[in-house]
C-alpha cells in the first residue's frame, strides 16, 4: 500500500476540516481526490506531505511515518509559484537537492525533464523570463525532479490552456505506465474520467464515494437507455413494459425504466414491435452529475 | 535536522542574495563613496586640499604651532622649549595671515592690560569653536603660566604650576588593576563601541535579508513546495545561516573599504585593541556575537512568517530589533556604571543579553554569576526561540491573504501542531 489512512482527524479550532477519513491507495494506482471548495483535499494532502500535523488518526506514506517518506514523494501544490530570480535549471537541482539528490544526478535529471517538456533553451534562463504556459511545465516537473515514487498533484490542470493541459495529461500517462502511483486532486470531472482508476470523494471533510470509477457511475447510473429511431417513439410509454418515461432529446429519445427492469428486455420488445432502431445504449451519467446529487448542488 | 539539507538551503540563500542587485549597489555603497571622494579630491585638486588640510587639522592641531603677538612683554622672548609649539609674530596683520593660510592654527593676541584683564584674542578660522579650544587647552596655559613666573618662582615650581598633575588610570576591580596608559582608555571605549555596533548591525541587515527571503518565498507560494520537502526547522536554520553569512559578508565588505580608505587608521586602532582588550574579554564577545545572532535571526524568520507583505513583516520585526539596540542607547550611562542595576538586569533579559554584556565586558571585572547567566538565559532561550519561531513559521508560511491577529497568534504558539 503506498499510502494508507486510517480514522484521520484534523480540526482547525472549531473547524472540522478532515473527519474520521479512511482511504488507502495501491501501488501504480491513478488515484483522484476530489471534492467542493473546502472538503478537506488540501489539508489531507498537507497531512500526507507532513505540511500538517493530524489531530487524530494514522497515515503511513509508502510504509513509513509521512516525515521519513518526504524524500520519495513528489508534490505540486494547489498553491504553487517558483522563485522568480533564479535561474530554471539552478531551480531544479536546488529542489532535487532538497530532497536528498546529489548535485550531479539533480543536474543530469533537471535536464533530461527540461528537454522533455521543450525548456531546456531556457535552462539559463531566470524564471521570471519564462510566460505563464512555460512557468506551469517548470512547476510540473519540479515535482518530480528527484524521481518519486509517489507523485501528489493538487489541481494540476488549473489555469493550464487546451494545449499545455494535454501534453501534461501525456506526461501523467508516462508516469503510471513507469509504475509511479499518482494521486490526483482536482474539480475538472473529465479529466478524472479520462484518467483515474479510483476515486475518493470527499464532502466535509468526510469520505462520501469512494470506489472504482467503473463501480461508482454503474451504482449511480439513473436507469436510462438512449434510442435513436426513425420512427416517434414518444407513445412507448407505458406500452413495453418497464418504461416508465419517453422524453425526446436532440434527436434521439431518452427511455427512463422502472427500477429492476433490465434494458436488455426493452430492447427485445423494441425489436419484437419491429420499431426503427439505429441505436440503443445505456445512458452514460457523467462524474460531475453523480458529484452534484452527492454534495447535493454546492458550489463547487 | 538533516545538516545536509540545511547546508543546501544556507548555500542557496547566501548565492541568491549575493547575486542579488540590491547586495551588490548596498555592498558596493560605502566602498563607492570612498572611490567617488578620492576622484573628487583628484579632479579638484587644490581645492580640495584646502578641505583635507582643514580635515586634517581638525586631528592634528597639536602638531601645527599656535601664533603669539605679544604687546605685554611677558611672552617675548618664547622659551626654548615651547619653540616648536609657538611662534612669535610682530603684527596682529601677520599672525592672521598665517592663520589664513593655514601656517598656524591659531594666533593668541596678548594686549598690552593682559596683567590687569586677563584678555587673550584668540584668531582662528572657522566656527568660534575653535578659540574655546584654544582657550581650554592644557598646552597653552601651560604656555602661559610658565612664562608668567619665569625667574619669579623655583623652576619645579614653576613647572608644577603649568602641568599641577598627570592623570594615570587604574581601574581597581577583584583585586585587580588594569587598564594603565591613556591610550587604554580610547580602546575601551572604541572597540567594544564597533564591536557591538557590529553586532547591531549585522543583526538588521541580515534580518532584512531573512524578511525579504521568507517574504517573497511566502508571497511567490514557492514555500509549501519546500516544506514539503524539508522540515520547518531545516527551511529556518538554513535561512538563519546562509543570511547571516550574507549580512556579515556585507559588513565586513563595508569594515575592509573603511579601513582602506581611512589609510588604515580603523585597523590600527583593531589591532591595538586586541592587544589591549583581555582575551576573555574578546573570547566572550564572540561568544556572546553569535548567540545574539542566533536568537535575533531564529525570531526574525518566525516573525517574518506570519505578515502577509513585506511591510507587515518589517513592522512585526523592528520591534524586536529595538531591543538588541536598547543596551546601545544607554551606552553613555553605561560607560560610567557598567555594574549598574539595570544593566545587570538588562544582562539576564534574552534580548538585551548580549548586546549589553558585550558592552560591559570590555568596560569592566563583570561579576562572573552575569556571565554565567546571560550565556545560560541565552542558550536557553535558543531552543525556546527555535520551538516558538519554528512553529509561527510553519504556520505563518501557510497562511495566505491575511496577518493572523494576536490571538491567533497566541493560538498558534500554544497549539498542538
Amino acid at each position: 500500500m503506498v499510502i494508507h489512512v486510517a480514522g484521520l482527524v484534523k480540526r482547525y479550532r472549531e473547524v472540522v476540516a478532515v473527519d474520521e477519513l479512511s482511504f488507502e491507495v495501491s501501488k501504480g494506482e491513478l488515484f483522484g481526490l476530489l471534492g467542493p471548495n473546502g472538503a478537506g483535499k488540501t489539508t489531507t494532502i498537507r497531512i500526507i506531505m507532513d505540511i500538517l500535523q493530524p489531530d487524530e488518526g494514522e497515515v503511513t506514506v509508502l510504509g513509513a511515518r509521512p516525515a521519513d517518506a518526504k524524500e520519495r514523494v513528489g508534490y505540486l501544490p494547489e498553491e504553487r509559484g517558483l522563485f522568480r530570480d533564479v535561474k530554471v535549471l539552478d531551480t531544479l537541482i536546488y529542489l532535487a537537492e532538497l530532497k536528498g539528490v546529489s548535485r550531479a544526478d539533480a543536474r543530469r535529471r533537471g535536464w533530461a525533464l527540461l528537454e522533455r517538456v521543450d525548456l531546456d533553451e531556457w535552462a539559463d534562463r531566470k524564471v521570471k523570463d519564462l510566460s505563464r504556459g512555460m512557468q506551469q511545465r517548470l512547476q510540473f516537473i519540479a515535482s518530480l525532479v528527484h524521481d518519486p515514487d509517489l507523485l501528489i498533484l493538487d489541481e494540476p490542470f488549473q489555469g493550464l490552456d487546451p494545449v499545455n493541459t494535454e501534453r501534461l495529461k501525456g506526461f501523467v500517462d508516462d508516469l503510471r505506465e513507469a509504475g509511479k502511483t499518482i494521486v490526483l486532486s482536482t474539480h475538472q470531472m473529465n479529466l478524472v474520467e479520462a484518467l483515474c482508476d479510483r476515486i475518493l470523494l470527499i464532502h466535509h471533510g468526510r469520505a462520501v464515494l469512494y470506489d472504482h470509477l467503473d463501480a461508482i457511475k454503474e451504482e449511480h447510473a439513473p436507469n436510462t437507455v438512449r434510442l435513436r429511431s426513425r420512427e416517434t417513439v414518444s407513445h412507448l410509454a407505458g406500452e413495453i413494459p418497464g418504461v416508465l418515461l419517453v422524453e425526446a432529446d436532440d434527436g434521439a429519445f431518452n427511455l427512463t425504466l422502472d427500477e429492476g427492469v433490465d434494458p436488455q428486455d426493452v430492447l427485445r420488445h423494441l425489436v419484437e414491435r419491429r420499431i426503427d432502431v439505429r441505436e440503443f445504449e445505456v445512458a452514460p451519467v457523467p462524474l460531475e452529475d453523480i458529484f452534484v446529487e452527492v454534495v447535493g448542488g454546492e458550489e463547487t | 535536522m538533516d545538516w545536509g539539507k540545511i547546508w543546501v538551503i544556507a548555500r542557496h540563500e547566501y548565492l541568491t542574495s549575493v547575486r542579488r542587485l540590491g547586495f551588490i549597489i548596498m555592498t558596493a555603497a560605502v566602498p563607492a563613496l570612498g572611490v567617488v571622494g578620492l576622484l573628487l579630491a583628484m579632479l579638484l585638486g587644490g581645492e580640495t586640499r584646502q578641505i583635507g588640510d582643514f580635515l586634517a587639522r581638525q586631528f592634528e592641531g597639536a602638531d601645527q604651532p599656535i601664533g603669539v603677538v605679544d604687546e605685554s612683554g611677558f611672552f617675548s622672548p618664547i622659551r626654548p622649549e615651547y619653540g616648536e609649539d609657538f611662534v612669535p609674530f610682530l603684527s596682529e596683520g601677520a599672525a592672521s595671515d598665517a592663520v589664513e593660510s593655514g601656517e598656524i592654527s591659531a594666533a593668541l593676541l596678548v594686549p598690552e592690560d593682559y596683567l590687569e584683564t586677563g584678555r587673550v584674542v584668540v584668531l582662528t578660522v572657522g566656527s568660534g569653536f575653535g578659540a574655546v579650544e584654544v582657550g581650554d587647552s592644557s598646552d597653552v596655559r601651560a604656555f602661559m603660566v610658565e612664562h608668567l613666573l619665569a625667574g619669579r618662582v623655583d623652576e619645579e615650581i614653576r613647572e608644577r604650576t603649568a602641568r599641577p598633575l598627570r592623570p594615570e588610570s587604574r581601574v581597581i576591580s577583584g583585586g585587580e588593576t588594569r587598564g594603565e596608559g591613556p591610550l587604554s582608555f580610547v580602546f575601551t571605549f572604541v572597540v567594544p563601541y564597533m564591536l557591538s555596533f557590529f553586532l547591531i548591525m549585522t543583526i538588521f541587515v541580515s534580518s532584512g535579508y531573512l524578511l525579504r527571503s521568507v517574504a517573497t518565498e511566502k508571497e511567490t507560494r514557492v514555500v509549501e513546495l519546500i516544506i514539503s520537502s524539508v522540515q520547518p526547522m531545516e527551511l529556518m536554520a538554513g535561512k538563519v545561516m546562509g543570511l547571516g553569512a550574507v549580512g556579515l559578508t556585507q559588513v565586513v565588505v563595508w569594515l575592509l573599504s573603511a579601513i582602506a580608505f581611512s589609510g588604515g587608521l580603523v585597523a590600527i586602532v583593531a589591532a591595538a585593541g586586541a592587544l589591549v582588550i583581555p582575551i576573555r574579554v574578546m573570547v566572550l564577545g564572540v561568544v556572546y556575537y553569535l548567540l545574539g545572532y542566533t536568537l535575533y535571526a531564529i525570531l526574525m524568520a518566525g516573525i517574518g512568517a506570519l505578515g502577509t507583505t513585506m511591510q507587515e513583516s518589517q513592522q512585526l520585526a523592528g520591534f524586536f530589533s529595538f531591543f538588541a539596540a536598547i543596551p546601545y542607547m544607554l551606552s553613555g550611562f553605561l560607560f560610567a556604571n557598567p555594574n549598574a542595576l539595570v544593566a545587570r538586569i538588562l544582562s539576564f533579559f534574552p534580548l538585551t543579553a548580549a548586546t549589553m554584556m558585550m558592552l560591559r565586558l570590555p568596560l569592566a571585572e563583570v561579576p562572573w554569576m552575569d556571565v554565567a547567566g546571560s550565556i545560560a538565559v541565552l542558550a536557553a532561550s535558543i531552543p525556546g526561540a527555535l520551538w516558538v519561531g519554528a512553529k509561527l513559521f510553519r504556520v505563518g508560511l501557510l497562511i495566505y491573504g491575511k496577518r493572523p491577529t494576536v490571538k491567533e497568534i497566541w493560538g498558534i504558539v500554544t497549539s498542538k501542531s
